[in-house]
């Protein structure tokens, strides 16, 4: 019996309208957009390509120790086609130093062709599901059980021996299935436009599974929803109404009303200044020590015969806005006159005194500095987060997220992977003895040598990862599910016909 | 007619979709005045302040003109408009001030001269907050009201002809233009008087406050935005009585609207303006770069010919390479933003085929934010530039003592200068400026209005009943 009812529901939505239209605008959409997509991801990933390569070569030719600049580059994630996330933010370029720690608002951005193209809003193939895919839920769903109670339908169906709850089984599964029609379609397109261009591994393919897996939840939420306004009112117009009200409430207007009303609560300017102060008094100490190895050493400071003929540059600071710790004290020099050579000794003394201190006093500010910086911003986003996740379009946009690794904590493995790093290249200085040696200061060796260094790798993260990130948020659309549909079976099973 | 529309009008005032409208956009406009009442404020002060500290920079160094050659006149703001609650358009992606940065090369007692650059706007950088849309008016009218003003008129025709009742009402000797007009008469007065409400509402709460004040050119700013948002409602409004007409059930009118709907708005606007902007390339950052240098090394193998010859032969190309060097980089600095604007500029036409884009930028422009603002503001930092250098050369030309020799510190006048005599940069809005890049989007929009109206009177006239 269950099956001649998802039979008949099968068809009676496939023949219609609605269906054809819906599956039209939604290859139309995706297919567009992906086009678009692929050829911006090409120029992120040239614009990447020819920054490794420029850096790469930057390195070949530096002469000093000191002043070799090495830099963490962030490759575009090629799943930001499907959910963009913060994969255009946050830079993707980090100096690599031993005098600076990053956290997550210090890297640059390679540089793009036009930065005013930033201004009109990308839409990717995760946006377009989550307008399209809730309509064509909701549009499905409204006249599921008011329809036929206006036809009179209901009745003589009613009247066969079947429960009611396998009838809204069977409206379910027929109607999932004429939905998932468009959605896999579409995504199969996409993916033949994608895989033209841009090589994806096992791990993306099993990635894109899981935004399927969520996609799937999500358009059922938005099925049982309209399933749901149609079971509680009278009339079909009625129901429509509601729904398009609701829609229009959870897609467009919830998510920007949270945003314009949760403001950055609490006082910024009191924390920036308490974390300011402590990293002056880190800073401060640091001072201390230095002016005490140059007194012992017996150079009185910067304004000696031994600086001014090394060239010995100092600063220590810390920016009261960004909590950003300068120290630098690199130097170069190109030649040293015989005079000179007297000095050289010292200056070996003193960058291998003063360069592991610096170190040191880095790691201790950056503690500070992140701890301050997380409770500013990084708390008040995950509050917005949260807040997002009361319209199931939160929830679908941040598994999404979690899947393709465009989240926040994607992110954040590239920035730990750039500290770690920046510890690879010190251990490397160090197992050199770089700091006492000659070449730290002087460049008339010719280039310094980092051919044993390795070069800097970032993978994202496993599947695995991925998924533990995305899980719960899975979870939370499936719990949306089972109570909408449990809700919808109490209200069917109690109302009249 | 009248009784038509008349009876459009009490129909929709009691109904279910007439309550839930006033609710979202009463809720809608509230938001936004109460967001804008606690950022203006704060954002005005910030501009303030950073143009006096701006100037402040400006006037320590007014014991060398030498220094104020050199280093140019530092950064210049750009000057928040008081109706950005109106229209946000884009104002985080556009920069909100334009560097004249000083410090490229040093070469003995030569430093090179200032250039006007353009930096990227950097909050992109910091932002790690969910990305959304501002609610701002352009969202109410642009999402908001046109949804609206689909779900009043989407079973107008079809769902009277389904109920029989079109049958009776074209029975009596009532024209049918007269029905039709009837009706879009009533279902725009149904749209109008929430909307309408909720901009009182919205306009309440300004004027209660003291911290945001509207001059009487924005009031006549605002006025023109509520009659550009009304005939975007008539656009929508003929749009859906088109299509219900044209269909047998009001269902299926529905669907197509909806489908319309999402694809000129949600989707239209910045799909087309990618796909438009990917037709060309400007100048990479590289290639910036390479031609930089190029410029650099040209000048700097002129100034090396004459390097060890006499005094005043030395001075005189130091000059020279300081002063045409700078200006040339400025050339091409321009020539890369020239090319960057041509690019958006394309993309933002070719985004017209939709009406919500039109009216984005019609807000935009009344509204005195967006990218068209942004280019005001470049112009006006470019005419303030020439004039400033202006100022130099005049100062110079006013000390006898000088050898006019921009560009090296012994050949320019060494008397300070009087602190008030320095141009002061002042960003100004003019309307009728706005109006003129306005009007074609202004007629643009007339238009669609008028075609989908003929097309709905067209397929009014021809329904069967």
């Amino acid at each position: 019996m269950l099956k001649t009812l998802i039979r008949r529901e099968l068809l009676d939505n496939l023949m219609t309208f609605r269906f054809a239209a819906v599956l039209l605008i939604t290859l139309l959409l995706v297919v567009a957009n992906t086009v678009v997509l692929v050829q911006d991801y090409e120029q992120r990933l040239k614009s990447y390509n020819d920054a490794v390569k420029m850096h790469q070569q930057d390195l070949r030719n530096s002469k000093t120790y000191s002043t070799s600049f090495l830099f963490a580059d962030r490759a575009p994630n090629p799943l930001s086609i499907f959910n963009v996330g913060l994969d255009k933010r946050l830079g993707n370029l980090i100096g690599i130093y031993h005098g600076f720690m990053p956290t997550l608002w210090d890297a640059q951005m390679h540089g793009t062709n036009n930065p005013f193209i930033a201004f009109f809003s990308s839409i990717d193939i995760v946006f377009v599901f989550e307008v399209i895919l809730s309509l064509m839920g909701l549009i499905f769903a409204y006249d599921a059980i008011a329809g036929e109670r206006e036809r009179g339908t209901l009745r003589l169906v009613l009247a066969q021996p079947i429960g009611r709850g396998q009838i809204l089984l069977a409206k379910y599964i027929s109607a999932m299935v004429c939905l998932l029609v468009p959605l896999i379609l579409s995504l199969l397109f996409a993916l033949l436009l994608l895989t033209r261009s841009i090589p994806l591994s096992t791990a993306d393919f099993l990635r894109i599974v899981g935004i399927v897996l969520t996609s799937f939840a999500y358009l059922s939420v938005f099925y049982l929803i309209g399933l749901l306004i149609s079971v509680a009112t009278r009339r079909t117009g009625t129901a429509l109404m509601l729904a398009m009200f609701i829609w229009g409430f959870l897609i467009l207007v919830y998510p920007n009303l949270i945003r314009a009303t949760v403001n950055p609560g609490g006082d910024i300017q009191a924390r920036v200044k308490t974390a300011h102060n402590q990293i002056q008094q880190i800073l401060d100490a640091y001072k201390r020590e230095h002016q005490k190895f140059l007194e012992t050493e017996g150079i009185a400071g910067e304004s000696s015969e031994f600086s001014k003929a090394l060239g010995l540059y100092h600063q220590a600071d810390v920016n009261p806005v960004t909590l950003m710790t300068y120290i630098e004290n690199m130097s170069v020099i190109s030649e040293i006159r015989p005079e000179f050579e007297k000095y050289v000794s010292v200056a070996k003394r003193y960058y291998n005194f003063v360069e592991p201190l610096v170190t040191r006093t880095t790691e201790k500010a950056w503690r500070i500095r992140k701890q301050a910086l997380d409770e500013i911003y990084v708390k008040q986003a995950t509050t917005d987060r949260v807040l997002l996740k009361l319209s199931p379009v939160g929830i679908y946009d941040a598994a999404t997220q979690a899947w393709a690794g465009t989240d926040l904590s994607g992110l954040r493995d590239f920035f730990d992977a750039a500290r770690r790093y920046r510890k690879i290249k010190i251990d490397y200085l160090h197992a050199k003895d770089a700091f006492a040696s000659r070449e730290w200061f002087v460049a008339d060796k010719g280039p310094v040598d980092w051919r044993t260094l390795p070069t800097f790798t970032f993978q994202r993260s496993d599947v695995g990862t991925n998924a533990k990130r995305a899980l719960p948020d899975l979870f939370l659309l499936l719990i949306c599910n089972l109570v909408l549909f449990m809700a919808i079976v109490l209200i069917f099973i109690k109302s009249e016909v | 007619m009248w009784y038509i529309a008349k009876r459009e009008l009490y129909d929709n005032l009691n109904s279910l979709r007439f309550a839930l409208a006033t609710v979202l956009l009463l809720g809608l406009m509230l938001t936004n005045a109460v967001v804008h009442l606690q950022e203006q404020p704060a954002s005005v002060q910030k501009y303030l302040t950073a143009v006096t500290d701006a100037r402040n920079a400006l006037e320590a160094r007014v014991d060398s003109l030498y220094e104020l050659a050199q280093k140019g006149p530092g950064k210049l703001y750009k000057k928040p408009s008081a109706l950005h609650f109106c229209a946000e358009g884009g104002d985080p992606f556009l920069s909100g001030a334009v560097e004249s940065n000083h410090y490229f090369w040093e070469n003995g007692d030569l430093k090179s001269f200032w250039q006007m650059r353009y930096p990227a706007a950097t909050s992109n950088l910091t932002n790690i907050r969910p990305d959304v849309t501002k609610i701002d008016w352009a969202f109410v009218i642009g999402y908001v009201l046109s949804l609206i003003a689909l779900l009043f008129t989407f079973d107008s025709v079809a769902g009277e002809r389904e109920s029989g009742t079109l049958r009776l009402m074209l029975a009596n000797s009532v024209p049918r233009h007269a029905v039709l007009v009837g009706k879009f008469l009533g279902a725009l007065m149904s749209v109008s008087i929430p909307f309408a409400l909720a901009v009182l509402v919205n306009l309440l709460v300004f004027s209660t406050s003291s911290a945001v004040h509207l001059s009487i050119d924005a009031w006549g700013r605002l006025g023109i935005i509520f009659l550009v948002a009304i005939l975007y409602t008539c656009l929508f409004l003929a749009l859906g009585l088109l299509v219900s007409s044209r269909v047998q059930r009001s269902a299926v009118s529905l669907v197509m609207l909806l489908l319309t709907w999402v694809t000129l708005v949600v989707f239209m606007p910045s799909v087309l303006a990618l796909i438009a902007s990917g037709f060309s390339s400007p100048m990479s950052k590289d290639e910036l770069r390479i031609r930089q240098k190029q410029i650099n090394d040209k000048h700097l193998e002129e100034y090396r010919r004459v390097f060890g010859g006499p005094n005043s032969a030395a001075l005189q190309a130091g000059s020279k390479y300081v002063t045409q060097e700078a200006a040339e980089q400025e050339r091409l600095i321009e020539e890369r933003l020239d090319e960057q604007i041509a690019q958006v500029q394309r993309a933002r036409s070719i985004t017209r085929i939709s009406p919500t884009a039109v009216v984005q930028h019609l807000l935009e422009s009344f509204a005195g934010t967006g990218f068209e603002r942004h280019i005001q503001f470049l112009e006006n930092a470019q005419r303030y530039a020439i004039e400033y250098r202006k100022f130099v050369v005049d100062t110079d030309r006013g000390d006898p003592a000088s050898l006019h020799l921009m560009g090296v510190r012994k050949g320019m006048s060494e008397k300070p200068v009087r602190p008030e005599s320095i141009p002061v940069f002042e960003d100004t809005l003019s309307l009728s400026k706005d109006f003129n890049t306005a009007a074609m989007d202004l007629l643009l929009l007339t238009l669609f209005v008028v075609v989908l109206l003929a097309g709905a009177y067209l397929a009014f006239v021809r329904v069967e009943v």
